[in-house]
Parts: C-alpha cells; structure tokens; sequence
C-alpha cells in the first residue's frame, strides 16, 4: 500500500522533521515506560511468553482444523462467514454487504487488517459515508494521513496539531486548551454518528474456535458503540487469529495488553458472537466475518510460519531504535517497525520493500520484548539474504561490501586502513565530536559522530593480550 | 465464495488427522503458574483492591444486601451532585428494589447523564466486571452513560480469567460478553491518559454481600 519510491527521501525528511521526533517520544517513551513497570511485576513472563509462542505454534501447526471448527460454531450462532483469498476480494464481500443492505453511512472499529486490505479507501470508493471511530484514527481521517503505529496511529501528531485539526473540523471544538478538552470535543463529535451508521465494521484481535465468537479489545469503548447500535456488524479478520478456546484468549491477553500499553487488561475486552437474540433490546440484524488470507498461507508456506504468531502488540515498534528515529511513515507500508519490516516484503514484494529488512540494526531488541518470541532478527536477515541472492542491492552497496570482504579477510591490511581512518578522522572533531566530515554526511546530517580513541581493535586487542 | 475457502484450506495444506489429538494438545497449552500472582486472597476481597488499584481506577464499595443498592446509588448521586435521574438497566433484581426519589427510566439516550447495572459477576485477577447480553442486560447500558453505577454480588466473583471462561466452556454463548475493566480511557494524544472517551467517564462498581 502507498509505498513511495524512495525509502532514502522519506527518511531524511522523517529526520529533518523537527516535530517529529518529539511526537514519536512522547508516546513511546511512555508505552516504555509502562510495559517495563508490567513486566516488573510479573517474573513468571518468561515462562507465560513461552505458553503463547506454543499457543500460537499450536493453532498455526493445525491451522485448517480450527478454521473448519470456527466456522461450524460461528454458522451455529447464526454469523455469516464469508472467505476472501486476497485484500480486493475481501473489500468486495464487504461493499456488497453494505450495497445490499442499502448502506449509507459506515462506522469504523479500528482495525490493522482493514489499512491493510485497503478497506477504508474501497468504502469511500463504493460511495459510502465512513466514520472512524477510534480517536486516533478519527485524528488521522481528518488529516488524511495514513496510522504511523498499530496501536496508537496518530502518534506523530503532537497535541498542538490535534488541536488545529479538531478547531477545523469540529462542530463545537470548544477551547482545546487542553488534551482532555480535545478528547470531549471528539466525544460530541462522533456521539450521533455511532448511532446513525447503517454498518459497523470492526477487525479481530482473537477468533475463538471452539465458541465461534470475535474477541475485540478497546480502551476507548468505540468498538461496542461502533458494533452494537447499526444493522449489520462487519468483522475483517486475517485467518491466523485463532485461538483454540476462550480461556486460550486469556492467555493471550494477559501478553497483548501488558506488552502493548502495560496495562492488566484493556478497559473493554468483548467476545461478539452472532447477530441479536430473540427478545434482545440491542446488537445488530446480522454478523458477518469476512476471514481473510492475504498472504497468509504463502507465510506458512515460504518459510515465515513464525510471523503469523505476531498478535500486533506494537511493542517491538516502540523498542526499534530505527522507529524512534524515523516514525511509522517512513516505512511506506500498513506496518512500520520491525513486525512491518519483516510482513512488507511479503504483502508488497520483496523488490518494492527490500530497503525494509535492511533498515534494522540488528540490535535484537525486538525480539527481546516479543510477547510471542518472534525471532525478529534472523527473519528480518532470511529477506536480506533473499534481496542479495536475487540481486536487489545496487551496485555501489555490492561494490563497497566486496572491497569490505577483501580487506577483512586480510588483518594487516585491514589495521593499516583503520589506521588511516583514526588519523584523519580526529582532524575534523571538536571536544570530541564530528559534526561534519567528507564522505559522513549521511551520519552528520543529523547527528554528531564520536572522535575515534585508544587505536585500532587489533591494536588494543594485543595490548590486551600481552597484559 | 466456495471457491476462496477451498483454495485457502488448501493452500494450508495439513488436513489435521486427530481432532482428539489436537484438543489434548490444546489443553496442555492453559496457563497455570505462568500468571501473574495477584489472587492471593478471598476473590471478592482482591476483586475490589483491582478496582481501586490506580490502573483500572474505579470506585467501590461494599453494602450487605440488594435492599441496600439504592441507597449506595443515592449516596453517589449527591456525591456527584448529579441529577437523581437514571436509565435503570431492565433487569428484574433491579427493578424489584425501591428507587423512591430518583425518577427512573428503561430507555437508554445517546447521551445518558447515568446509568445504572447489574453485573453477571466478576473477576478478581483484573478486576474486571462480567456482562452477558440478554434481554435484561443491553449492551449500551455499558457505553453510553457518562456515570455507569454497577451492582455485583461478591458470590460472584471469579478468581481467574479462566475460571470465568471454564465457567462457561461447552454452553450456549451470549451475543456479546464485556469485560469491562474501568472507566472508559485514551491515550491517543502524545501519550497522555484522558478518561471518558467514549464510553463511560465514571465507572462505580457496589459490592453486594460477602463470599460466602
């Protein structure tokens, strides 16, 4: 999805963002912050990380049978399941539900699955009024701009912007003094639009095979008023969501909640499970769930099987030094960080998105704080293998890695060009630091390089050694 | 459609052979000791410290019988220096008690200033009210009032997570099940949490009677 050309010039532009970077900070630094404190005070998170990675492995390893038995329990309490092989075929079963129905005006759940699919954009194609509902997402419809984070997607806009944009749009904005006063003015805003819409659509963060039902968790309560008061309730959900039983969903929860926000449990954590009951005062006429592969299968099938664990926490994001520096934008895809970096090359391609995998410094961080233990690093290095194999790196980079090569694999001459490098390089630094120097201008744009000190490593190695 | 699911079953590949065997897999995959260790006393006793714990942030309170709900709910009102006007949610428990002095209504508005509940119960891990959707319980009763008063009997009270799901393993499932867990909170702007988003602002839950 809107990938631009050039992952180089989004960069720069993404560092040469003054506000940018303050933005991705705040939100960040404090989801940090939380999660650090969450996982104080559970010691036992290893072992419970271990628990979902097997979940997770279960469900993929006989992913058919509890598709089948989802479907069954689902059927039984009346949903309407519908199987949509790509993103353009899972759009399509959703316009046609809402033309069928004779819809006007949709609301929105925020869901991952639907930037992915392109859903926003089809609806609005199909000549639909979509509301989104989420405060994030509400921020970012407004401003046209695409989710920066998959669990706060208006994390670059710092509380300023918010305020100009809600002064624009809003019917009564009130003084937007203050980020609570924002959040009130947002609250009025959408109140009636819940209860206009003709269909809501919402995406998964669990199915529950043995039940049928549609885990959705929220803090804000936008999913229940998005899913409850129209006809028809939507649900778009990529088939890896499964989990064999409610109380597997707990599990799972304890880990999503926790790593995304830090929080015990998100204030609204809601199991749907068919359309209106006889006698029931609310819910809607009819539920479908649209069960969406999108690449899925090929996941399983080429060697990314582990991928499909990621239940989309946003923690390896908020870790990624890369995606504190750069934001969500940069990345050009539905899924920035490391998560992103590793589904991109496969949603779009490899040829498209090769800059992605290469965009990572390998630091493992990621993995680390994975609820799931995704091994993020070495999937990220399968597409960097993939990119060199197929010849994708230009040929400057091939160039530079090949003279690279030649000189490590030979340490007197490798000691003798570091050397060079630790003369000349103290030359251009002030209180040591560089700030500018030939050839570093890519490092020095935005930020200073240390002054080399103490030799080369070879060099303090023997002195090392003979001590 | 057909044609889509039996291309994806099939792209899956592995038709699963032993449903037994699978399902005794699944159930060595619970969690158990890996929990977090926070229900390390009498259920509704941790139940009602999560409430109050800063992260879920709710009131509450004990009083000793049904008889004694409407007046916590009074007692709320004048704290909040509210209107004793409210949606009372349509269930027969509730509506058997004497509201005298608060005018009551069945009918949820868009912006209902309070709302008042029964819960199916609760669970002490998380502190987390239980609701079943039914005729007598309708989902926005939860969502749309600012003030969402709660009444929930401590003979109600889940220790796990699990508990309260193995509780309802193998029945006929409501349409919605909430969980819900506080008031209604964001943190979409820079980080900062702003209560009464668009669900509830106040959540106060009343305790009724003890365990056992």
């Amino acid at each position: 999805m809107n990938h631009a050309p050039d992952f180089d010039s989004r960069v720069a532009a993404a560092l040469a963002n003054p506000t940018l970077k303050v933005a991705i900070e705040r939100t960040t630094g404090t989801a940090r912050t939380k999660r650090a404190a969450a996982m104080a005070a559970w010691p036992e998170f290893p072992a419970a990380r271990a628990l979902g990675r097997d979940i997770k492995d279960h469900v993929i390893e006989n992913l058919a049978h509890y598709l089948v038995a989802f479907e069954k329990n689902a059927d039984a309490a009346g949903t309407k399941v519908h199987w949509a092989r790509t993103g353009e075929e899972a759009c399509q079963i959703v316009v046609d539900i809402c033309r069928k129905a004779g819809a006007k005006s949709v609301t929105r759940a925020k869901s991952m699955l639907g930037e992915e699919i392109g859903l926003p954009h089809a609806l609005e194609a199909a000549g639909l009024e979509r509301v989104e509902t989420d405060l994030a997402e509400h921020i970012i419809q407004l401003a046209g701009d695409p989710p920066s984070h998959i669990v706060w997607p208006a994390l670059h806009k710092t509380r300023e912007q918010v305020a100009e944009l809600f002064r624009a749009h809003h019917r009564d904005p009130g003084a937007m003094a203050t980020v609570e006063a924002m959040v009130a003015s947002a609250r009025r805003q959408l109140r009636e639009k819940f209860m206009a819409a003709d269909v809501g659509i919402s995406g998964a963060n669990f199915l529950v095979a043995d039940t049928g039902a549609v885990c959705t968790v929220t803090n804000e309560g936008n999913a229940e008023l998005t899913t409850t008061p129209p006809r028809i309730h939507i649900v778009t959900a990529g088939i890896e969501k499964l989990v064999p039983s409610t109380a597997h969903a707990m599990a799972m929860l304890r880990l999503l909640v926790r790593s995304a926000t830090g929080a015990e449990l998100t204030q609204y954590t809601t199991f749907h499970n068919g359309p209106k009951r006889a006698q029931d005062r609310d819910g809607p006429d009819e539920f479908h769930i649209v069960l969406v592969d999108a690449g899925r299968t090929r996941m399983l099938n080429e060697g990314l099987a582990e991928m499909l664990r990621c239940i989309r926490c946003g923690a390896c994001l908020n870790h990624c030094v890369v995606y504190r520096q750069i934001g969500g934008h940069a990345y050009g895809a539905t899924y920035p960080g490391p998560m992103g970096s590793v589904l991109t090359p496969m949603l779009d391609g490899l040829e498209q998105a090769q800059d992605l995998p290469r965009a990572c410094t390998l630091n493992g961080q990621c993995q680390e704080v994975c609820p799931v233990a995704i091994p993020l690093p070495t999937l990220l290095r399968g597409w960097r293998e993939k990119s060199w194999q197929r010849g994708f790196e230009p040929a400057r980079v091939r160039w530079a890695l090949a003279l690279w090569r030649f000189t490590a694999m030979r340490p007197r001459l490798y000691e003798f060009a570091g050397n060079i490098g630790l003369r000349i390089m103290p030359l251009f630094a002030h209180g040591g630091w560089i700030s500018r120097m030939p050839l570093a201008g890519g490092w020095t744009a935005h930020r200073d390089m240390p002054s080399p000190s103490g030799g080369t490593f070879l060099a303090q190695y023997r002195r090392r050694f003979k001590k | 459609m057909n044609d889509a699911r039996s291309e994806i079953l099939k792209a899956i590949g592995k038709v699963s052979a032993n449903p037994t065997a699978i399902a005794a897999q699944a159930q060595r995959l619970r969690a158990g000791a890996c929990r977090p260790d926070r229900v390390n006393g009498p259920a509704d006793a941790v139940f009602i410290e999560r409430l109050r714990s800063p992260g879920v942030a709710a009131t509450a309170e004990r009083v000793a019988t049904m008889q004694d709900f409407p007046d916590a709910v009074r007692r709320y009102l004048a704290a909040q220096q509210l209107t004793p006007a409210l949606a009372l949610q349509p269930h027969p428990d509730l509506q058997a008690l004497d509201w005298s002095g608060i005018s009551t209504h069945e009918h949820i508005a868009t912006d209902e200033p309070v709302a008042v509940g029964l819960a199916l119960g609760g669970i002490a891990e998380t502190g987390s009210l239980v609701f079943h959707s039914s005729p007598v319980s309708p989902t926005l009763f939860c969502f749309l009032p600012l003030h969402h008063i709660v009444a929930v009997r401590a003979s109600q009270i889940w220790p796990w997570l699990e508990d309260y799901a193995d509780a309802f393993a193998g029945c006929a499932q409501p349409r919605n099940v909430n969980l819900i867990t506080g008031a209604s909170g964001t943190t979409d702007i820079e980080g900062t949490l702003v209560r009464g988003a668009h669900g509830p602002g106040w959540l106060h839950a009343v305790l009724i009677g003890n365990a056992e």
